[in-house]
């Protein structure tokens, strides 16, 4: 660790950039006002506990400006085990977030242009072309992201990272553990698990290698408990839909859900979805709604289209459709129970196996079928997302049982989630108008 | 050109079941050919096929699935492939691990559904997870066809295999004294696809008995993929007096594995598959994929790789920039061009074949 690395760590981040953060977070807490332009005609005003989701976000991306030479660094996959890393230390920065706030920013199509320019072709995921082209550029609206020492990739949400980390692996010339995580195309078996556990167990002394000290097994229950915590917070966020008027949009989960993917294990996080439980448990109290007036009510299937968040909470809101229940949301709540505190490294090999984005169309479809029930939803919108063939193979089935076996206006709404190319507003605005007749 | 008679998978087919085989319909890229063999199952590729009318798929994939995958199902969904036992679906890359989904919870064939779990990356851990999952799939095939072959009949078929393995690579190393068009010669190297050892091993001994001393004095490509479809590529190549040295494809060179070491069968074909030529659907790394083509390169003349992509195929596309930038510094020009297998050659790809023909050529 350099001197000089650690003396700008401490002085900007740790005292400056962190203290002016939390000092603006207060302020602004104290004297809440919506955002600019916030539609207050046709939304609840928004979420008091989001100025903590900038809080987290920009402190982690200030920190990640001057990590490097303090902490080891990690650049993970969304899905990842990352619960070894945080207890042995590192920072960890997933490059699907970044590209998610590339696509918020609307600066995800310049950056993918980069990685295109360099033959990396249009019909790859918007992630990793964001990604590709960030590393490749060095363009970034966070400022700098920190080179990484270690990489990890999880091949629980697609095989496109394994390859995607390959080039980054190319790249920065630093290791990369691969977590290969064998498809559930109903019950995992057990020699699946088994496989899955040695790999975690082999990635310990990587790991353990690139941050130069041993894992300790106290941190690591630590890290699993808080992860828990956390998740069991954010469903319990999701499931307080089930009231009517449904409380939070999935619009909103979409924006808070960023400190469950990237500060998992953190207590700041358990504190963070603690707060942001208790203002949801508020408006149920009150009565108040996500939208102003709740005609309709539906679900999200597949990623968020980033770029365009607000237009189609807005046009939704407008018309008095409530986005409420999001199997994508739900993700990274959804598998909780099934981290055990005690056995860490099993429980682990386990959760990460199980992800939606592992499993079979048919159970994505039991998934949605179990949230139209329990959410009472009138509609799902199926993001056909032509980045993500994971997520979007099936729906075409999937759509149809929803329609003809529930009965529910389901619309398949083909769109890219970072690639604003594949998104036309008039196109949408008429297909989510005929969706919005189906449900009339 | 040589005269043998290749017979059709349609013919195969008929004549296996004649015989009181049983049909296994696979869809690409790489599984325990042994395991079916052992079990009296004959496995017969679906690679596309080409040229299909992909109306039916379109009920079921978007439009941004490839063209393999999407005529793949609509060849089921056509009945063409009614006369078959099993579907057999490896899990290759996502849109595969989506084709066996949908099979299982949405279109739930009358035949058998076998699904295969192909670990990624090089190691122990990996030859013994394929293991596991091979002996999974053995439980399922004796469940199906009612009986337990013995490790010494498995054994027997792993090391037939292997025998054509080697007998393929002396075939690709005699690539250039044999008097064929490239399109002669991947039809016979694709009939491995649906054809019993014998048959397909007879096939190629009589094709290597046609070697002369002679070399074929034509500009080498090595062609990089998953598969030479439509076949017309193979034609554009030797209409500019060139041919294919040798390849890099996925229905053929990726899928020649070495011997195993290991005295257990099931460990044997996992070594096999696990330790076989690099494949991006293996996640290989770039270097060891760099270094393979460029072997293949320096084991035969070829002046220059092609890489002739399936359109919207993720795993290929993600190796090129990089693999093309390895083979420049090392002197190997390349080209990347792509394809729907189901579409013509575009006037536009043939030009940029002669073109880059041309210039190896004048460079070389
Ligand atoms: S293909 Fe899908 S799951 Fe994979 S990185 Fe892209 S968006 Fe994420
Ligand atoms: S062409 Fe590519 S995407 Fe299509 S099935 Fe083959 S490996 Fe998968």
């Amino acid at each position: 660790m350099g001197v000089k690395d650690k003396i700008k760590y401490i002085f900007s981040y740790k005292i400056a950039g962190k203290l002016l953060i939390e000092y603006n977070t207060k302020k602004t807490f104290k004297n809440f006002k919506p955002p600019k332009n916030w539609r207050t005609d046709i939304l609840a005003p928004s979420l008091r506990t989001g100025v903590y989701t900038k809080e987290i976000i920009a402190k982690h991306y200030l920190e990640g400006r001057y990590v490097s030479g303090v902490k080891p660094v990690a650049w993970v996959t969304s899905g990842a085990p990352i619960e070894i890393l945080k207890a042995l230390g590192f920072y960890i920065l997933y490059p699907e977030n970044h590209g998610a706030l590339c696509g918020a920013r609307k600066v995800a199509l310049e950056i993918s242009e980069e990685a295109e320019k360099k033959g990396y072709s249009i019909d790859i995921c918007s992630y990793a072309r964001t990604d590709i082209g960030a590393t490749l550029s060095k363009k970034t609206p966070v400022g700098k992201l920190p080179k990484p020492d270690l990489l990890l990739c999880c091949t629980n949400i697609c095989q496109t990272v394994l390859y995607w980390y390959r080039v980054l692996a190319e790249y920065y010339k630093v290791p990369l553990i691969v977590i290969d995580t064998p498809f559930v195309y109903d019950e995992a078996k057990e020699h699946d698990i088994e496989y899955v556990k040695k790999q975690l167990e082999a990635s310990i002394e990587v790991s353990e290698k690139v941050a130069g000290k041993s894992l300790s097994f106290s941190k690591l229950k630590e890290v699993v408990r808080l992860s828990k915590m956390a998740a069991e917070l954010w469903l319990e966020i999701m499931n307080a839909n089930k009231n009517k008027p449904a409380p939070i949009s999935v619009f909103d989960q979409f924006i808070h859900m960023a400190p469950i993917v990237e500060k998992r294990g953190d207590p700041e996080t358990v504190d963070f979805y603690s707060k942001m439980l208790d203002e949801i448990n508020e408006r149920i109290k009150n009565g108040i709604g996500a939208i102003k007036n709740e005609r309709k009510r539906v679900l999200w299937d597949n990623l968020p289209i980033w770029y365009k968040i607000r237009f189609l909470s807005e046009f939704l809101a407008e018309n008095g459709v409530s986005v409420i229940a999001s199997t994508y949301t739900n993700a990274w709540g959804e598998l909780a129970p099934m981290m055990d505190i005690e056995r860490p490294i099993e429980s682990m090999a386990k959760t990460y196996v199980y992800p939606i984005l592992n499993r079979g169309t048919g159970h994505k479809l039991k998934t949605m079928e179990t949230m139209v029930k329990e959410f009472d939803l009138d509609g799902a919108i199926l993001h056909s997302d032509r980045s993500c063939k994971p997520y979007s193979v099936g729906q075409m089935d999937q759509r149809l049982k929803l329609l003809n076996e529930l009965g529910v206006a389901a619309l398949l709404l083909e769109a890219d989630h970072n690639d604003p190319r594949a998104f036309a507003d008039e196109q949408i605005k008429s297909r989510l108008k005929a969706f919005m007749e189906m449900m009339d | 050109m040589l005269h043998v008679k290749i017979p059709t998978r349609k013919e195969v087919i008929e004549e296996e079941k004649s015989k009181g085989k049983r049909i296994a319909a696979v869809y690409p890229i790489h599984y325990p050919r042994e395991l079916f063999r052992v079990f009296n199952i004959q496995p017969v590729e679906v690679w596309g096929p080409p040229k299909t009318d992909t109306k039916k798929a379109n009920a079921h994939l978007q439009s941004y699935i490839c063209s393999v995958v999407q005529s793949g199902l609509s060849f089921y969904l056509e009945g063409y492939l009614d006369i078959v036992d099993l579907i057999v679906v490896p899990h290759s890359c996502d849109s595969l691990q989506g084709l066996g989904s949908i099979f299982k919870d949405f279109i739930k064939p009358k035949q058998e559904l076998v699904t295969i779990y192909l670990p990624r990356e090089k190691n122990k851990e990996n030859v013994e997870f394929l293991a596991n999952e091979l002996k999974r799939i053995y439980k399922q095939l004796s469940q199906l066809c009612g009986f337990e072959p013995d490790d010494e009949k498995l054994m027997e078929e792993i090391k037939t295999e292997e025998k054509i393995d080697k007998l393929v690579f002396k075939f690709y190393k005699s690539r250039e004294n044999l008097p064929l068009s490239s399109r002669e010669f991947y039809t016979i190297l694709r009939s491995r696809e649906y054809l019993p050892p014998d048959k397909f091993k007879s096939i190629l001994e009589y094709a290597l008995l046609h070697a002369s001393k002679g070399k074929l004095k034509k500009t080498g490509i090595v062609l990089s993929g998953l598969l030479p479809e439509p076949m017309d590529i193979l034609d554009v190549i030797d209409d500019m007096d060139a041919f294919v040295a040798i390849d890099d494809m996925a229905c053929c060179m990726r899928r020649v594995y070495g011997e195993g070491h290991s005295s257990d069968p099931f460990e044997r074909i996992a070594e096999r598959i696990v330790n076989g030529p690099p494949d991006p659907t293996k996640g290989n790394s770039f270097d060891e994929r760099f270094e393979f083509i460029k072997s293949l390169a320096d084991l035969t003349s070829a002046k220059g790789v092609i890489f002739y992509n399936v359109k919207f195929c993720e795993p290929e596309y993600f190796y090129h920039p990089i693999l093309k930038e390895k083979l420049s510094k090392a002197q190997i020009r390349s080209l990347i061009i792509e394809n729907d297998i189901n579409e013509p050659l575009p006037q536009q790809t043939i030009t940029r074949i002669k073109a880059f023909i041309e210039m190896i050529r004048e460079s070389s």
